[in-house]
C-alpha cells in the first residue's frame, strides 16, 4: 500500500522534472536552509547550555533567532520532500534515511518537552544559567541536529 | 607539474589513501564541514543583521561584532582544515573543477568584506551606513553562493 503510493510518488511530472533536471539546484537549496536551520539552533543551544551569548535573556536569543529557523525548517523542508519524491522508493529502503527521520522526530520530541515542560520555569533562570533540565535539552538538540545532518551526508553513499 | 599531475601525485600520497580505504571518513569530513557551514552561515547572519540593527540588536554593535567574528575565523579555519582533507582524499574532484575556484573566489571575497564589516563595527562610535548594511547583505548571498558551488562540485565534470 504504501510502497505503491511511493511509487506512484516518483511517477508525477513533478518527480519527474525535479530527478531529471532540478536536483543539483534543489539540494543545493537544501543545504542552505538546513545550513540556517542547524545553525540558528546550535546558537540558541548554545545560550540554553550557558555557554555564550550569556549577557542576553535567553528568551530574547531565541525570540529573535527562531523565527528564522523556522522560515529555513520550510525551505528544508519542501526542498527535501522534492528531492525525496525524485527517489521516493530508494528513499523509503534507504538505512541512513530512516535513522535521519527517527533523529528529527526525536529532536522534535526534545523540542516539544521543553516548550510545554522545562520552560514553564523560564522566570526564573532566563536572566542567568539555565536550570540543569533546560541545559540537557540544549545538549541533547545539538546531538540530534548534529545526527540528522550526519546521516543527510551518509544517505548519498549507501 | 600541471594541475592533472598534481592531482594524480596528490591521490597516491599516503595520507590521500587512508581516507580513501576508509569507509566513513569521507561522510565523516563532510558532516564536519557541514556543521562547521552551518554555524558560519549562522553567525554571519547575526553579524549582518546586527549591522542592519535588527536580530539580536539589544547587544551594542562592536561587541556583537567581536564575538561572531571570531567565531566565524574559528569555523572557517575548521572548514578549512576539513575542505583541505576532503581534496587530499579526491583531488581529480576538485582541482580540476572550474565550480571549485568560483567557490574560492567567492570565500576570497567574502572573507575580505567580513574583515572590513568587523573592522567597522568595532569601531563603535561610528553608526552603520547604507553601504556596510548592502555590504552585510552581499556577504550573506556571497555565503549562499559557496553552497552553491560546493554543492554544484559534485555536478559539474572537471576539465
Amino acid at each position: 500500500m504504501i510502497q505503491s503510493f511511493f511509487e506512484w510518488l516518483q511517477s508525477t511530472s513533478l518527480a519527474v522534472v525535479v530527478g531529471e533536471s532540478w536536483f543539483p539546484w534543489v539540494e543545493s537549496a537544501h543545504v542552505v536552509c538546513l545550513a540556517l536551520v542547524a545553525g540558528t539552533i546550535f546558537t540558541v543551544d548554545a545560550r540554553l547550555i550557558g555557554f555564550a551569548s550569556r549577557q542576553l535573556r535567553f528568551t530574547y536569543v531565541s525570540d529573535r533567532l527562531l523565527p528564522w529557523t523556522w522560515g529555513a525548517f520550510i525551505g528544508a523542508a519542501i526542498t527535501g520532500s522534492l528531492m525525496f519524491m525524485a527517489n521516493a522508493t530508494t528513499y523509503a529502503a534507504n538505512i541512513p534515511f530512516r535513522f535521519k527521520m527517527v533523529l528529527l522526530l526525536l529532536a522534535g520530541i526534545n523540542m516539544l518537552y521543553f516548550q510545554f515542560v522545562t520552560f514553564r520555569s523560564v522566570n526564573s533562570w532566563d536572566a542567568g544559567t539555565p536550570a540543569p533540565a533546560a541545559r540537557l535539552a540544549g545538549l541533547l538538540s545539538i546531538v540530534l541536529w548534529c545526527g540528522v545532518i550526519g546521516c543527510g551526508r551518509w544517505v548519498g553513499f549507501v | 607539474m600541471d594541475l592533472h599531475q598534481f592531482s594524480e601525485w596528490l591521490s597516491s600520497t599516503p595520507l590521500s589513501q587512508l581516507i580513501q580505504v576508509t569507509t566513513w571518513a569521507i561522510p565523516g569530513i563532510q558532516t564536519i564541514h557541514i556543521i562547521s557551514l552551518a554555524l558560519v552561515f549562522a553567525s554571519a547572519l547575526v553579524f549582518s543583521l546586527r549591522i542592519a540593527g535588527h536580530g539580536l540588536a539589544s547587544e551594542p554593535l562592536h561587541l556583537l561584532a567581536a564575538r561572531f567574528t571570531r567565531a566565524i575565523w574559528w569555523l572557517l579555519l575548521l572548514l578549512l582544515l576539513s575542505g583541505t582533507l576532503l581534496i587530499v582524499a579526491e583531488p581529480g574532484r576538485t582541482i580540476t573543477n572550474p565550480v571549485f575556484y568560483a567557490k574560492m573566489l567567492m570565500l576570497a571575497v567574502v572573507i575580505a568584506v567580513t574583515l572590513w564589516l568587523s573592522a567597522v563595527a568595532r569601531r563603535q562610535f561610528e553608526r552603520p551606513s547604507g553601504l556596510h548594511v548592502f555590504m552585510a547583505a552581499v556577504s550573506i548571498l556571497l555565503w549562499i553562493g559557496i553552497m552553491f558551488a560546493g554543492r554544484f562540485i559534485a555536478y559539474v565534470e572537471s576539465n
